[in-house]
Order: C-alpha cells, then structure tokens, then sequence
C-alpha cells in the first residue's frame, strides 16, 4: 500500500529537488530485493546464530544450553574429519579448476575461428555442474559399471566402483569441481583481453620467450583477476554440498570418504535431530570461510598487482 | 545451505502457530473438500498397489482427495524430518520401527488410540499391536509382519549344478561353502552370497543366535564387542574369497535400493532379505526366487517376527478424523488387503490374514508360508529414540571393515561408543 503511495506521488510531485526523488525512487526499485535479503537470508541467519547455542530436536521447542555445542565440536572426531575432507577437496581442486581456467582462456585469447561457440561450450559445465542431474551422470560414470570402466575394459584394466571405493570417492568429486572451469574461464578471458598488445610485442623485440612473456607479462597484469577468481572459488568449494549429497546418496561415503562438511552440518541437523549442533556448525563454516578470505586480503597485498 | 536455514527460519516462524492441529480424531467426517497427504517409501512394484488402493478409497470418499508422495528408502527419511520441522508434516506416514521412538517420543505422532469410531484395532494381534505402543500409547498400527531370510534364485542354481543342504539345519559354514560353489562354477559371472550388513536385521540374528541382544530391555546398546566382530570378520571373509562381490560393487548395489541388488539383477545367487521383499524381488530379477531360513537356525534361534512397518498419523495434522478413517481402509479393509497383499507384511491384522492367506499366490503365497514355517523367538526392544541412525552407523563401519581400514574387532568398538553415544544425547 505504501509501496503504492509513494508511487502516485512520485508520478504528481513537481516540487523538492530532483535527486531526492531519484533516491526514493532507487530505494522503491531495492524494495524487493531488500525484503528478500531480510526474510530469505539475514533472518534465517540470525535465527541460526541464536539456534547454535541451544539443543533443538526440530520437533520440540529449543532449550539454551550455553557454549556445550561448542564444546562438543573440539571432541567430535567425525567433525575433524569432515574438516579433514573438505580441506582436502578446497586445496586440490581449486588450483587445478583455476590452472585449467586460466590454460583454456589463454588458448582461446589467440584468437581462432568459432571462438563463441567454444567459449559457450566451455562455460556450459559451470551452469551444470551443482546441479543434481549431473551428479547423478556421474554415478554412472564412476560406478562399477559405468563408462570409465567400460572403456578401461576395451584395454584389459580392470576398474574399481570409482564412487564406491573410499580411495577414490574423492577424487571423482574433485574431477568435477575442476570440470566447471569454464566460470573462471570465461572473467580469465576477459581480463587477457585488457593486457595491451604492446607488451608483448615489446617483449618479445627484447628476446623474450613464451615462459617469460607469461611470467613477467600475463601473471602479474591478471593478477587482479586471479585474485578474484581465486576469492570466488575458495569460497564456492567450501560450501559444495549438492555433489557429495548425491554422488553418496546422502551419506558421505563409502566410510566418511566424501563427507563434505556441509554434508556432516546437514546429516546433524535432519538425520539425527540435532538442530542446536548443525546450526552451531554452520556458523563455524562461516568464521573459517571468512578467515580464509581474510588471508587471501592479507597476502593479495604481496602479488596482487593493481595497474591504475 | 540457503536452503537450510531457510528451513530453519520456517521451522520457528511455524513452532508458534502449531499446536495440536485441527479436528479430532474421533470427530465426524468432514462434507468439505480437502487433501490428505500420504507418504511411503518402497519399490516401484509397491508404488503401483499402493496408488490402486488409494482410488479405491477415492471412489467411496470423492471429497477426501488422497495425494501419495513416494521415495526411495534413503531419501524417504531426510523429507520426512525436513517436513515434520517445518510443520507441513503429511498426515499419513509409513513408519519404520527404527523412527518409532524418535517421532513419538517428541510429540509427532498422533495417539491412534483417541481416534475412536474412526480407526478400529480390535481385530489386531496383541502382541503385534504391542510393537507399536509407547508407554501405553499406540503410536503406530503394525501393517504386517515380517521375518529375515535368505532369498534364493533357483534357476542360477540348476544352471550351476549348485544343491543346497537342508535349510532346516544348516550352519553358517555350509551357507560359506555353497557360495563358494556358485562362484567358482560361474566363473565370476555371478557372485553365491551378495554380501550385507547394511541393515540391522543382520546384526539382531547373528546377536540373538549368539545368546546375545542389540540392546538391553531398558535401550542400551548391549551387544558385546567380540560377537560383533566375528560378524564382520565373516562378511570380510565372504568378500576377500570372492563369495560376495568386491567391497566396492557390494557398497555401490547397496546404496542404490532394491531394485539394482544383486538378487534383482541376477547376479548373486543367495542373499539376506525380509520374506516380504520375495514379491518386489521377484518382479524386478524375472527368475524363479525361493525363501530359506537364515543359517544356523538349527542350534539357536535368531529369527523374530518384525513389525514389518506402521501405519502412523501426524499430530499435527489438519484432518486427523479423515486420517485414521484413510488408515482404517488401509489397515482393516479387505478391498484394500485384497490390493496390498503381502507387500507390507503378511497382514498382522488376523481376520484379514484369515481371509488372505487362500487369495493368495506365487511369491506372495510362499512368503505367507515361509513365515508360518519359522521359528522364531520374542521381538527385539524397539530401536530406543536417538538410535534411529543405528543402519547409518552400522554400514559405515561394515564398509570399514570391507575395505579394511579397520579391522572388525576395532569397528566392532566404535559402533558400541558411537551407537550408545547418540542415545544418551537425545
């Protein structure tokens, strides 16, 4: 109603100077978008922070129990692993996923023909790959059965269920991480775009080779962009859950191979009734990811290098 | 995580305007129009009788639309918590022994007991009633009864020249043996045994077989550590020899249901289920299924009859009275028994069970036999609230112990801590 209001005046206001109206008018436009940030992020947030100091079974009431959640996370052995795991799966996939990024984008800076549909053809995966249906192709790819054991048949090798097999659980999930690297591509293509030509002309009238050219050149006038994407990337590998959750049916194995720690948050929560410990979880998840940034900032300083 | 906090927000913004839902159980039937949400996991052949029933049901009560909402065992119990948290609980759920305390022991579950006219149980068998009672309260009405058993595929047999000894008597060693002749006669085409310890059916015989029990009456974890350990060594051995699959093909089948198990895809000869699987078995494999009594029966009895599943009613459903009439057509018709058969058990309510047994044929005739024909002893104590979890647990350290990363002496212990664990925190 308000909303409405303060529409027809704006439409019938002839006085008070234009930019004031131009504010309301943007803060009309944000309304949206604000109430959605209030009622679908902020307040679940805040009502999980409150949650994380209580024991709460989901069906009854919450009861305030003080620090004992966080307590219990410096004993709970399955927590330290899911740690253990996702650590693991953060530091190995993202600077495989950022070096294919950064690989496929120069190839593709030399200019060739049909770069539009290799650019597309390339980011496709980045838009598919949380999603359900391509962890479930993945099942079938890794299984016992699947296509990579078929193929490694036509050769006389005879495969492991990839997915079922805690030794490699893991890393099948990784291989999927670094396949959507067509995000990172697609802003590493762009920033290669920005690096004048001259450069490497220059360079290279001075005798500079291709290492060199990539060293001295293309790393440090990117770097603002790999520091982005590098942001990006840790922070999007912590919260990976839809991939674990499905290529493990729910279950974070074969024996806690692939328990993810968004995945230990969400078995606490919804299998055992333990709503008070996942919501302190989640909060934990939040502080680590936030002085995992924090780093990043700190040591930005030392190989970020800004242009302007 | 969006989403679950989300679903967290929503439980809160809900938990106040809850309650004990509307209409009484024991009230008239409303004229109104309204929905009935009915949820159950199963197999797809369970899907089909089940979604026959509920138009049964439709076409003598054209106002109470019955909307069913299916899935797969794993997925089943992750929607069930997710709902009842948000308050959008459906209003009729399958229940499972293992959820039983969990729910009714935190208010979910209505007392089918207040639902008077509407939902009759006296045609129940007492001590199957029993099993789904809390401190006097009937918190679920048994669907059936049901009894674990070895499954076996008789045309793999013949076609490997494979006899089996006397079901009657025989040993676990026997059971070790014939899957080994299967293996080796097949050249690794099939598998004799398809391994298990994924569900606890498994641990409750090898326990009881060994005088021992998984718990102790008043819910805590009581098997001992060595007894646990000899179970595991013996499915590592069946592993390791090739009896069962590979640890990593056995983990896969048994992460993907029913209906991709080596018993459906015919690709192991003998394995453990529940007698009322037989008919969904049968339909997915095409081949010729027999029941057998478990190994080692023989000496000391394991066996028990399981209250296969319940029939349970929110307690904060809108529509209690139009709830347990739905549970009563389930429970206590013969036009929807004559549908569901053994599918759910054989029926533990005896006059349906009288009148079934001489409809009934094929795999769901010899699983109504197969359960007359064992011996079984008292039921376990019903899984205690904060064990539900318990099969998780169990097939971590089962894969654990497959893989060997641990051997079972040392699995064996840490299921017992982390199993009596979640039971002292609920």
């Amino acid at each position: 109603m308000s909303a409405i209001g303060e529409l027809q005046r704006l439409n019938t206001s002839t006085g008070g100077p234009p930019r004031k109206r131009d504010t309301k008018a943007a803060l009309l436009f944000l309304l949206p978008w604000f109430a959605g940030l209030l009622l679908i992020t902020a307040g679940p947030v805040a009502a999980s922070f409150v949650l994380g100091f209580t024991d709460y079974n989901l069906i009854q009431p919450p009861e305030f129990n003080g620090l004992e959640n966080i307590q219990r996370m410096l004993t709970d052995e399955r927590l330290h692993h899911s740690l253990g795991v996702t650590f693991t799966y953060v530091f190995v996939s993202v600077p495989l996923q950022l070096a294919a990024a950064l690989g496929l984008a120069m190839l593709l800076d030399r200019g060739m023909r049909g770069l539009a549909f290799y650019r597309s053809a390339f980011y496709l995966p980045s838009l598919l790959g949380s999603s359900v249906a391509i962890a479930v192709l993945w099942r079938q790819i890794f299984g016992a059965e699947g296509l990579i054991n078929q193929a490694l048949g036509y050769v006389g090798i005879e495969g492991t269920g990839w997915i079922s097999d805690p030794d490699t659980a893991l890393s099948t999930l990784i291989v999927l991480n670094v396949w959507t690297f067509g995000a990172p591509m697609v802003i590493f293509l762009a920033g290669l775009r920005q690096i004048p030509v001259m450069y490497y002309e220059a360079a290279s009238i001075d005798g500079a080779g291709r290492w060199t050219q990539f060293r001295r050149i293309t790393v440090p006038l990117l770097s603002p962009i790999i520091f982005f994407n590098l942001v990006l990337q840790i922070i999007h590998a912590f919260q990976s859950f839809t991939q674990a959750f499905v290529v493990s049916g729910g279950t974070g194995g074969p024996s806690d191979s692939t328990m993810f720690y968004t995945l230990y948050l969400y078995q606490r929560g919804f299998h055992s009734f333990d709503m008070g410990y996942a919501s302190a979880l989640a909060w934990l998840l939040l502080l680590i990811i936030a002085a995992f940034t924090a780093v990043n900032f700190w040591a930005a300083k030392r190989w970020v290098f800004y242009d302007d | 995580m969006k989403k679950i906090l989300a679903g967290v927000l929503a439980a809160l913004l809900l938990a106040g305007c809850g309650g004990s839902g509307g209409g009484k159980a024991d009230g008239d039937l409303t004229a109104d129009k309204i929905e009935l949400r009915f949820t159950w996991w199963g197999s797809d052949a369970r899907h089909q009788r089940t979604q026959q029933v509920i138009d049964l049901w439709q076409k003598a009560h054209p106002n109470i639309t019955v909307k069913g909402e299916f899935k797969e065992w794993n997925g089943y119990w992750d929607s069930l918590a997710t709902t009842v948290a948000a308050n959008d609980a459906p209003d009729v759920i399958q229940m499972d022994e293992l959820y039983l305390a969990s729910y009714a022991e935190r208010g979910a579950l209505l007392d089918l007991g207040t639902a008077g006219k509407n939902l009759a149980i006296t045609d129940f068998d007492a001590k199957a009633l029993a099993t789904g009672a809390i401190d006097g309260k009937q918190y679920g009405l048994p669907t059936g009864v049901t009894t674990y058993s070895i499954v076996a595929n008789t045309d793999l047999l013949a076609k490997y020249n494979v006899t089996l000894p006397d079901d009657a008597s025989w040993t676990w060693d026997d059971f070790k043996r014939v899957g080994d002749q299967i293996s080796k006669a097949s050249g690794g085409e099939v598998t004799g045994v398809q391994s298990w310890g994924f569900d606890i059916g498994g641990v409750n015989i090898w326990a009881r077989q060994n005088g021992a029990s998984l718990y102790s009456p008043d819910g805590k974890v009581a098997i001992p550590a060595d007894v646990l350990a000899k179970y595991w060594q013996y499915l590592l051995d069946l592993s390791k020899q090739g009896i069962a699959p590979a640890a990593s093909v056995s983990v896969e089948r048994a992460g993907a249901g029913l209906d991709q198990s080596g018993t459906a895809t015919n690709k192991s000869a003998l394995a453990t289920w529940w007698n009322s699987q037989l008919t969904s078995l049968a339909k997915a494999s095409g081949q010729n299924l027999k029941l057998l009594k478990i190994p080692g029966e023989g000496t000391a009895t394991g066996a028990y009859y399981k209250p296969s599943m319940f029939w349970s009613i929110s307690s904060r459903s809108k529509h209690q009275a139009e709830a347990a009439a739905f549970v009563n057509f389930l429970a206590n018709s013969q036009e929807a028994a004559d549908v569901l058969l053994t599918d759910r058990g054989i029926p533990a309510n005896t006059k349906i069970r009288a009148a079934l047994t001489g409809k009934l044929q094929g795999t769901d005739k010899a699983a109504a036999e197969f359960l007359d024909s064992v011996k079984v002893g008292e039921a376990p104590r019903v899984t205690p609230n904060g064990a539900s979890d318990v099969e998780a647990i169990l097939k971590r350290h089962t894969e654990e112990v497959l893989f060997e990363r641990q051997t079972p002496q040392q699995a064996a212990e840490a299921f017992i801590k982390e199993l009596q664990a979640g039971i002292d925190a609920a």
